[in-house]
């Protein structure tokens, strides 16, 4: 019998103990084994806000667990208010657990092919349960995360942690900003409508000019002389396996050599040439537990909070234009907004220069900037000219992004621009977000605006008048009419066009719009 | 530590609120992208069928006479049109079908149109992508209610509903054409020209369309005189009028009463009626 006698302990606790203690042993022993090293006794001490036992109990899961060993047991106190970090680094991280799963929910209803992908966005955001919600986070995610990217290297730049040691620390992040970048701009593609089909021809066309190897380079990412079925699956491939898997690698070089070199403090905190970063007064150290990881915790959440707010009530929806169609250019497109700045450059002049070799050699020097300027001080007033160049790169970028959109040098007639402005062919744009009822049948003209029957002609016909005024020295004594007929029940047809004088009569082409009562492009 | 906690926590909940709250209104919204994105499938389709259709099919649908048959017309939507072309499906798969492959040659009743539609969709060889060919049929699609109300709202203000009477009003003189082309936009067709004989739930009207070979033409001049006749009617005219304004009077065997809908003595005025039977009586 002896062979199949069953040992549990707790049994044998039970026989000696008694039930009550013999529960709590378990119950305590089970939450230790899951904490890795923290008994309930520890938590409630931690939950009462009581200082920690010398030797520290609470690092013991830094030791045995193994996410924890990944975090310092404590930081000095001072890198731990919202100054200097501004928690951009760890909002960064959390962005790209956040997209990879949100992005997992997306992959399961999705095919990375021209015929199907276009129709998957549809059932996604018709057929299924909270499709609109993740989409719209996973989008929203992959915008705001390029913004944290960019604010995170402001931030380390304005408060000179680049320097010595952590230069390499800056490089890695370097290429973290490339892969955020390359992560969002390979998304783009994906739900192949006309935003995403003509943003990544731009986008790609910039790569052409390389010397010697833009062609190939092109060939093999596009997967041909246009996007299409290969572009597609290479883009899909690099955008959910390639860029993420090399993200988190280097995410993981980063945060090992920032831990290596511990958080710089706050430039004023110590003395000019030195690093006591890692040498952390016992009276200064806050503990990862409870103190940081609740501030994380805090971050993580109300960072979600605000995300979940702007994608319900807040209104914000990833868009979602006509399906990709290579037969049709849409005035105006443009590139994504992280790359305007390149858009922008184009339109300087020679494609070579400023499309590759002058951002070429901007990034590169981004790159190796810690092993140039090798100012030994951190102290901002020791770094009059270096913050100053970093103002003027803002206000330089700035200035080329707005460079990029298409309120700047560009060439297409003002009568057409005037129509696109009503009818824009990258976004749904006033004509198509007016209720149907609204824009009542008949002959119109953009000066009798102030006539109109309904509001929302009102509102049209105006915008009409004030883009032909916008232009009045190109588009003399201009008229601009509108005709609105029903040409089927629920279907009405909007035709524009706009009459000038110019030694002679001119008129445009007419543009036409058609509306249907459910189109519903204000959702 | 404790404000950032309970915060926290109040960010949560509210994360899980909003949450709940979206949770609840997901039907509604699924529905809603539903018809919205139905609603800019016509419109796309209006554009390509402007660009690519409205050469042969005419702007308004309406045909255009030796070039290509009208697609906004009731025949087209009530069934008549595929099934003279042997098709079992539905009118959206037809469209679809006829739009995406093309036709290799006119339908007998079009015969007049020596251009054969051509191919549209990349599938089969043509330009359009599937999509476009699902937004152009959504666009034709968007007819079938106007067309098949046309009679309805051709209707004049002085419309005066012809009733249920068998000899009140006295029927004008009828015009067999225009019989025959109201039998479509009514919809008899749908019922009553059926090749398919055991499938139709109306005895058909052709004698080849019948199971004893004998035209309605030909039933209506001696049905009211058999034994088991229980109408009112005492002449063919009488016997066709009743068989349209009072249905289910008078059933022949096997098929089903309230099958027919007793709406045609509201529908239509004395002079419809009179067009309709005068039609009936010169099929063959
Ligand atoms: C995916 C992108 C990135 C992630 C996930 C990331 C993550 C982090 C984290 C968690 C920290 C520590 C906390 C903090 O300083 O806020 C950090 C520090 C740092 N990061 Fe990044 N980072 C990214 C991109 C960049 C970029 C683009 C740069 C600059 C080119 C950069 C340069 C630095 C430097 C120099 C530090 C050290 C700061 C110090 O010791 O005070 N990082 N990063």
């Amino acid at each position: 019998m002896a062979l199949f006698k069953l040992h549990v302990p707790i049994l044998d606790d039970i026989k000696t103990k008694g039930w009550r203690s013999a529960l709590v042993t378990t119950v305590d022993q089970t939450v230790e084994r899951i904490t890795a090293g923290i008994n309930v006794g520890e938590i409630r001490s931690i939950l009462r806000g009581e200082a920690p036992k010398r030797p520290n109990p609470r690092v013991k899961p830094h030791a045995d667990g193994f996410w924890m060993h990944m975090r310092p047991t404590f930081f000095h106190e001072q890198v731990m208010s919202l100054y200097p970090t501004f928690r951009l680094g760890w909002l960064t991280t959390y962005m790209l657990v956040f997209e990879t799963i949100t992005g997992l929910f997306l992959m399961l209803w999705y095919t990375p092919s021209p015929d199907i992908a276009y129709t998957n966005m549809l059932s996604l955001l018709s057929n299924v349960p909270f499709g609109l919600f993740m989409r719209d986070l996973h989008r929203l995610g992959a915008e705001l995360m390029v913004m944290l990217v960019l604010l995170h290297m402001l931030r380390t730049f304005v408060t000179g942690s680049y320097k010595k040691p952590r230069q390499f620390t800056w490089f890695t992040g370097g290429v973290l900003l490339l892969l955020t970048m390359f992560l969002s701009f390979s998304g783009y593609l994906l739900p192949w409508d006309q935003l995403a089909l003509w943003a990544v021809t731009i986008g790609a066309s910039m790569a052409e000019a390389t010397p010697v190897v833009g062609r190939e380079v092109n060939l093999l990412v596009r997967g041909g002389a246009d996007i299409g079925a290969n572009g597609l699956l290479r883009f899909y491939l690099l955008h959910v396996f390639a860029l993420p898997l090399i993200a988190f690698i280097f995410v993981g070089v980063h945060y090992y050599k920032v831990i290596i070199h511990g958080h710089s403090l706050p430039p004023g905190a110590e003395k000019v040439g030195e690093d006591t970063a890692r040498k952390v007064p016992m009276e200064r150290r806050l503990y990862f537990l409870p103190d940081v990881m609740t501030r994380e915790l805090f971050w993580t959440v109300g960072w979600l909070a605000l995300m979940v707010f702007m994608v319900t009530w807040g209104g914000w929806h990833a868009p979602l234009e006509p399906h990709a169609d290579s037969q049709i250019t849409p005035l105006h497109t443009t590139a994504p907004w992280y790359f305007l700045w390149l858009q922008g450059l184009l339109k300087l002049g020679d494609k070579v220069f400023f499309g590759v070799i002058l951002p070429g050699i901007l990034s590169g020097l981004l790159f190796v900037m810690p092993y140039l300027e090798v100012g030994p001080s951190r102290r901002y007033a020791d770094r009059r000219i270096g913050l100053s160049i970093a103002a003027l790169t803002i206000v330089i970028m700035s200035v080329l992004t707005f460079m990029g959109t298409p309120y700047y040098g560009v060439s297409s007639s003002p009568d057409q621009e005037v129509l696109t402005t009503l009818a824009p062919q990258t976004h749904p744009g006033l004509l198509r977000g007016t209720a149907y009822d609204e824009l009542p049948v008949g002959e119109w003209v953009a000066s009798g605006w102030n006539n109109a029957p309904s509001q929302g002609l009102q509102a049209v016909l105006e915008l009409y008048n004030r883009e032909i005024e916008r232009y009045s020295d190109q588009l003399l004594n201009a008229k601009g009419k509108m005709s609105i007929t029903e040409i089927q029940a629920g279907l009405k047809q909007v035709t524009m066009q706009v009459e000038w004088e110019d030694n002679g009569a001119h008129a445009s082409e007419p543009v036409t719009v058609y509306l249907h009562r459910d189109s519903d492009y204000e959702h | 530590m404790v404000t950032r906690v309970a915060l926290g926590t109040v960010f949560m909940v509210a994360t899980l609120m909003i949450v709940s709250f979206t949770a609840i209104d997901e039907p509604a919204r699924m529905a809603q992208f539903e018809s919205g994105y139905h609603g800019r499938s016509v419109e796309a389709g209006a554009a390509l069928y402007a660009n690519n259709c409205a050469t042969c099919h005419g702007p308004d649908g309406k045909g255009i006479a030796g070039r290509a048959p009208a697609l906004n017309a009731a025949d087209l939507y009530n069934g008549t049109r595929f099934r003279e072309m042997g098709w079992g499906g539905t009118t959206h798969d037809y469209v679809y079908g006829a739009i995406a492959g093309g036709r290799p040659r006119a339908s007998a009743a079009y015969a007049e149109y020596p251009q054969r539609m051509p191919t549209w969709s990349r599938d089969f060889g043509g330009p359009l992508r599937p999509d476009q060919v699902n937004n152009i049929v959504d666009f034709v699609m968007n007819w079938e209610e106007t067309a098949l109300l046309e009679v309805v709202a051709e209707k004049p203000s002085d419309f005066v509903a012809v009733g249920l009477d068998l000899k009140d009003p006295v029927l004008p003189a009828g015009d067999v054409a225009r019989g025959e082309k109201l039998t479509q936009t009514y919809g008899c067709v749908a019922c009553h020209m059926n090749p398919d004989m055991n499938a139709a739930p109306g005895p058909g009207w052709p004698a080849k369309y019948y199971s004893s070979g004998v035209s309605i033409a030909e039933r209506a001049a001696t049905r009211f005189t058999a034994a088991d006749y229980t109408g009112k009617a005492t002449s063919a005219e009488e016997y066709l009028r009743e068989s349209i304004v009072q249905t289910n009077v008078y059933v022949v065997a096997p098929y089903a009463a309230n099958i027919m809908p007793v709406i045609y003595g509201e529908q239509m005025a004395a002079q419809d009626l009179a067009d309709v039977i005068a039609y009936l009586q010169t099929i063959k």
